[in-house]
């Protein structure tokens, strides 16, 4: 499903942000992806997701190879991943409710078939009764359910989370880390980065760890 | 539907920078309208200069009326020739009277008709120049029956000099309304698509086509372009009213002017948010500050 081979990543003459990277998230799987600020998650995140490709080796995501891929095919591409942030990229002009059915509306989806999915996905996450309100009336931890929700709308087969719990209190944290859990208990993989090793630890066993763009055993 | 309703919302719930961008949109095409109907005026004074040269081509004497004819062909056969029109000693007395009236008292102080017939002969726009305007004065000059050949040569060089000057400062004037125009056009419309970047960057990250994230930016570019136009024609004919019946009346060609600016306001519209669209959509990268 996500294939990374020796990848190497540089954004600066002889210093390397990923430094031979090899790792493979099967269906099922909750990998986690620890290590301190600046090791060079988010950039592995981005190779993934296909925002940045690599200086060397391959990724390969759902049929996808980052050496062929098409720039028109990357919408394609990310329209079978999920994406969460620290930030949640919760658009503030728009309800919750909105926010979760843009995510099909961009692609054309619409009708009842799109009120069916939103109304699924915030039910998932525990968030419909929050439906109407606009993201900066609603807690961090409710706003990260939202944007959970507009990840899965597309029902991916991963959830790459950069952070998810970066911005939330540590409640608020475990029940995010939660209904992760619950979602990959249905199937789908999820890569979460964090630089918090206790709480990957406690979630499962696992883990990847970065150190200034290597694997380090953890 | 996604693409008029996005467009719609980016419209109404970024209420200021649009109206903003239609002001200065307007302002713009407003300008340049007031440029257009400028060089209309020009153009058709210019026009107007250049139809009163002619030349006047002075016979030793008076023909008879198939000496007449046949000369009048030959001269109307001559390339760059528009009409002809002949011109009796009786016509050029009765001419000079209506134009000097002053001079009468010397005219019948003489008792004879001094004047002597001529042709007066107008020709094409193109052979209003004055080497052209020369050239034809020789050719007639040719003819035998003719004595002397006349053309207001100093005048006709002065109006060809400042058909020169004013054309070249019209094209100037043009071109730089044209560019700044469209480059403060371009940069007030980035103001409102940047003001959007979230938007453009959710859409990139849940999948949408480049095309589906331009398309919202660009109708709503068009929009506020056709309104901005519609506005300026709207404004430029008001004008126009007011001008023409209180001071003077100017040439003002209703239909092209409401048209072009409507056009005009949606070309630059379409431009100025296609280009923010791209570059901004390109600048748009999930990047954090730490790696």
């Amino acid at each position: 499903m996500v294939e990374i081979r020796n990848v190497k990543k540089s954004f600066r003459k002889d210093w390397y942000a990923l430094n031979d990277i090899s790792l493979s998230v099967d269906k099922g799987d909750f990998v986690f992806l620890t290590g301190p600020t600046g090791s060079g998650k988010s950039t592995l995140l981005r190779l993934i997701y296909m925002d940045i490709f690599p200086d060397e080796g391959e990724v390969a995501v759902a049929g996808f190879l980052s050496s062929t891929i098409k720039k028109h095919e990357i919408p394609l591409l990310r329209r079978r991943i999920g994406i969460i942030f620290q930030d949640f990229k919760l658009l503030r002009n728009k309800t919750v409710y909105e926010n979760v059915a843009f995510a099909l509306e961009v692609t054309g989806e619409s009708g009842r078939k799109t009120k069916e999915k939103v109304m699924k996905a915030l039910a998932l996450v525990g968030l419909s009764h929050k439906r109407n309100e606009f993201p900066y009336r609603i807690s961090g931890g409710e706003q990260q359910k939202a944007a959970i929700a507009r990840a899965l709308v597309r029902e991916p087969f991963i959830l790459l989370a950069d952070e998810p719990t970066g911005n939330i209190d540590p409640e608020g944290s475990m029940e995010i880390v939660r209904i992760l859990q619950d979602i990959n208990t249905s199937g789908t993989a999820i890569l979460m980065a964090t630089h918090d090793v206790e709480l990957a630890k406690r979630v499962s066993n696992n883990s990847v760890h970065l150190e200034e763009g290597r694997m380090v055993e953890g | 539907m996604f693409v008029i309703r996005e467009a719609l919302i980016g419209l109404r719930r970024n209420g200021v920078t649009t109206f903003i961008a239609i002001g200065i949109m307007f302002f713009s095409l407003f300008l340049f309208g007031l440029f257009l109907v400028g060089t209309f005026n020009l153009f058709g004074v210019i026009q107007a200069a250049r139809e009163k040269v002619e030349i006047n081509a002075f016979l030793g004497r008076e023909l008879t009326d198939e000496e007449r004819e046949e000369l009048s062909s030959k001269i109307k056969a001559m390339v760059g020739v528009k009409s002809v029109e002949y011109v009796s000693k009786e016509k050029a007395l009765e001419e000079f009277k209506i134009e000097m009236p002053n001079a009468t008292t010397l005219l019948e102080a003489v008792k004879t008709n001094p004047l002597p017939p001529s042709f007066k002969i107008k020709l094409e726009d193109a052979f209003t120049t004055p080497d052209k305007v020369s050239e034809v004065s020789e050719k007639v000059g040719v003819f035998s029956e003719i004595e002397t050949v006349e053309y207001g040569k100093s005048w006709i060089n002065r109006l060809d000099h400042l058909v020169r000057i004013l054309f070249l400062f019209d094209v100037l004037l043009g071109v730089v309304i044209g560019f700044s125009s469209v480059f403060v056009v371009a940069n007030t419309i980035r103001l409102t698509v940047i003001a959007r970047k979230q938007t453009i960057e959710v859409m990139k990250l849940v999948g949408a086509s480049e095309h589906t994230i331009q398309a919202p930016f660009i109708l709503a570019g068009l929009i506020e372009g056709g309104i901005a136009g519609a506005i300026s024609a709207g404004l430029l004919y008001l004008i126009y009213m007011f001008v023409s019946r209180f001071f003077v009346h100017f040439y003002f060609p209703t239909n092209s002017i409401i048209i072009g600016m409507v056009v005009l306001g949606l070309i630059l519209g379409y431009i100025g948010s296609k280009t923010s669209v791209k570059s901004t959509s390109m600048e748009v990268s999930f990047e954090t500050p730490n790696f």
